[in-house]
């Protein structure tokens, strides 16, 4: 089957037709009711699919003829697959799903992307996002091709009793956290929960200490080669992830552990600590799906400090999700009006699920009455400007292949820090020019 | 000499299945050979690059022979199942008076059960923490120090991923090779007993030598099925740690989806089908040699 998708690319080598040129904005012509397409990546049961599901529905019954058709894919990978063939055939819908990474920084270059921060500016909605959740989405040269329709921050969720159990505290520095497993671990609890089987979970503690010390900057440097992993930065990190097999911090079986599997450890008691974004909040307020001993138990901290850092406590992974980016293609008077009534209706629909909106609408009365949340909520004006950024949505899509993998190693205790620099170091030297020339 | 009419009806009836085999098998191979002489992101022009993706695969991609090595692994473990095993199984068959057909169906069963059914099924079943039911069976027999985590051991992994392709259709090979075993002459063998021959002895030189030319096809069919494993390896690691268990098949995939270099994925995918064809020849290379006929 794979073998026939590569070869079916084939047959595409003839077909591609000239650029795409940019759409105006607004496009001229009259609003025509059709069928236009959205291909999703998020959860078929969220708040983002059935928020926009619903206001497509309102869409539709004042023009008839209209039908948003939603194809979702979830999973991840198997997503990536579509949008490329479909991006290949150069037949990408009217909607389609992606993170500012450097592919879709090609499909930006080709013209196959409307620009939304135009397209935000001419329905006077610019001002109606929060600042973060539109920079996250923006290219590395700040231009924005996407429009961000989630918005959440990373934090460790932890159960307070486990941690009193074990005579610990959340961390007050980085080089705490893996300090704190063994005395969570003699209490016969997993330390950590992570998702391995889906890379980006351990790559995110990869970018944890670099963005301590230097915010955006070790990072932008690393993903063009100009910076090492060899460096004082990435040697520092590399060191400090190792302790984590040393201390006995993740499951020996973590790689074979999904999405679902880590919230499970932690949510059902079995695991102390687990790192995840405010996207699970439900997850960790809905005390009926959790185990007996984990109900009320659940708190957050944030990304622990450093010694040297130069961003503050109030900076961390805070992002927006994967856009909605606007096929250039297919756009026309009718996807213009849509996506301008669709952003309108949003902004209070979506904040209404409980859900924490990239629009700065807040409901007069919060949708949900857990202290827990309340907290979350209370945090989100006290965000610092700086934020850390995925790694795996910077780096070349090689490059990334390999620390993955090689990650996955490290933490396993499989390889040394050295070795892990110097595979990461190599795959950047070789990759990294095709795409960040 | 057929008639006229004959060969408009062998015409007609062949035609259909040629064109659909040429579109659907010998199309997308030329496709491939094509493609893989170019360097493409799927976004930008190609730019041709004659033979620069075979000279990297073959001499500047160590990723390239560490998948090749696994495949080659994956597909002998694979074959201890479908060739081995679905012999024995097979042959014992022949032995038994009743639930012969019970024994059939469940043999066979796995085959018709989904690729993501079969993928959750094991992973629950080398499951460390839960203790699945692997891990469960060795404390209970006192081996607990066996005990650990199947898929994330890179001593194990690769195994633990190729047995679940081996389980799967090893009942399919069985029940082929079961039907060679029924057409063995039951005189030669009731001749070999009445001449003091063994169970081993009969199995050997009158059953096996008759079963050769199935067993053979059986090899074929079963190898290069197993050169072209993808799903189960994907699903229970994809290719991890590390690539411990990545095959030639999942490198390939990741290339084109995941690194966006459809030219050397091509140039991946063609070096599976030489990889078959090799396979192939090999097999019948080694019977001829050994003066055999298929």
């Amino acid at each position: 089957m794979k073998f026939a998708l590569v070869a079916a690319l084939a047959s595409l080598l003839a077909a591609s037709p000239a650029l795409a040129q940019s759409p105006a904005i607004p496009p001229a012509g009259d609003i025509v009711p059709r069928e236009i397409t959205w291909l999703a990546s998020r959860p078929s049961d969220g708040p983002v699919l059935s928020t926009v599901r619903q206001i497509a529905d309102e869409y539709a019954a004042q023009h008839p003829g209209f039908k948003l058709d939603i194809v979702e894919t979830p999973d991840r990978p198997s997503y990536l697959q579509k949008l490329e063939t479909l991006a290949a055939a150069r037949q990408l819908p009217e909607f389609f799903d992606t993170d500012a990474t450097p592919f879709a920084d090609k499909l930006r270059q080709q013209g196959l992307m409307v620009d939304t921060a135009a397209l935000l500016d001419s329905y006077g909605l610019t001002d109606q996002f929060r600042p973060v959740a539109l920079n996250y989405d923006r290219f590395g040269d700040g231009s924005l091709y996407l429009i961000p329709l989630e918005f959440g921050m990373e934090v460790f969720w932890y159960n307070k009793a486990m941690f009193e159990a074990a005579g610990v505290t959340p961390p007050a520095t980085l080089d705490d956290l893996p300090a704190l497993c063994p005395k969570l671990a003699a209490t016969g609890v997993l330390p950590i929960a992570l998702d391995g089987v889906d890379g980006w979970p351990p790559q995110r503690m990869i970018a944890w200490y670099p963005f301590r010390l230097s915010g955006a900057d070790y990072l932008d440097k690393l993903k063009r080669g100009e910076a090492k992993l060899s460096d004082p930065i990435g040697v520092k990190t590399t060191q400090w992830l190792a302790s984590f097999a040393s201390n006995g911090c993740l499951a020996k079986d973590f790689s074979a552990q999904g999405y679902t599997d880590a919230r499970d450890q932690f949510t059902q008691g079995k695991a102390a600590i687990y790192y995840m974004g405010t996207w699970e909040t439900e997850a960790m307020i809905n005390e009926a799906s959790q185990a007996e001993a984990v109900r009320g138990k659940i708190d957050y901290f944030t990304l622990p400090l450093t010694a040297d850092e130069t961003t503050g406590a109030n900076e961390f992974f805070v992002n927006s999700g994967i856009g909605m980016a606007v096929g250039s293609t297919t756009f026309d008077p009718l996807v213009y009006d849509f996506v301008k009534y669709m952003l309108t209706r949003y902004s209070e629909l979506y904040a209404n699920t409980g859900a924490l909106s990239p629009m700065t609408y807040t409901p007069e009365k919060l949708p949900n009455d857990a202290p827990l949340y309340a907290k979350i909520v209370a945090e989100i004006p006290k965000l610092g400007s700086l934020y850390a950024v995925p790694w795996d949505t910077q780096l070349d899509p090689k490059s990334n292949t390999v620390m993955q993998q090689q990650l996955t190693l490290l933490l396993q205790g499989n390889i040394t820090a050295e070795q892990f620099q110097q595979a990461v170091d190599a795959a950047i030297a070789e990759n990294a020019p095709r795409f960040f020339k | 000499m057929l008639s006229y009419r004959s060969r408009i009806a062998v015409f007609v009836f062949l035609t259909p299945p040629l064109l659909a085999y040429f579109v659907a098998v010998v199309l997308p191979i030329f496709q491939s050979l094509y493609l893989s002489l170019f360097e493409w992101d799927g976004i930008f022009d190609p730019v041709f690059v004659g033979l620069g993706n075979y000279v990297k695969m073959f001499t500047a991609d160590p990723s390239f022979w560490g998948s090749l090595g696994r495949s080659l692994v994956y597909v002998a473990i694979t074959l201890v199942f479908q060739l081995g095993v679905a012999l024995l199984i097979a042959n014992l068959l022949t032995y038994a008076t009743r639930g012969r057909e019970i024994i059939k169906t469940l043999v066979v069963l796995p085959a018709i059960v989904s690729t993501v059914a079969i993928a959750l099924l094991f992973r629950r079943l080398y499951s460390f923490d839960p203790p699945g039911l692997i891990n469960q069976v060795l404390s209970l027999v006192g081996l607990e120090g066996l005990s650990r985590a199947w898929l994330s051991d890179l001593g194990t992994v690769l195994t633990a991923v190729s047995v679940p392709e081996g389980w799967r259709f090893f009942g399919i090979y069985m029940l082929i090779l079961y039907g060679g075993l029924l057409a063995v002459p039951r005189d030669l063998e009731e001749a070999a007993k009445l001449d003091g021959a063994t169970e081993w002895q009969i199995f050997r030189y009158v059953r096996f030598p008759y079963l050769r030319p199935v067993w053979i096809t059986t090899a074929i069919m079963a190898t290069t099925n197993a050169l072209r494993g993808f799903d189960i390896p994907y699903l229970l690691t994809n290719g991890g740690p590390g690539e411990s268990s990545e095959l030639l098949t999942t490198y390939m995939y990741k290339t084109a989806f995941a690194h966006t270099e459809f030219g050397y994925a091509s140039a991946l995918s063609v070096a599976i089908v030489l990889e078959c064809l090799i396979a192939v020849g090999l097999i019948l290379f080694m019977v001829r040699k050994r003066g055999f006929t298929v």
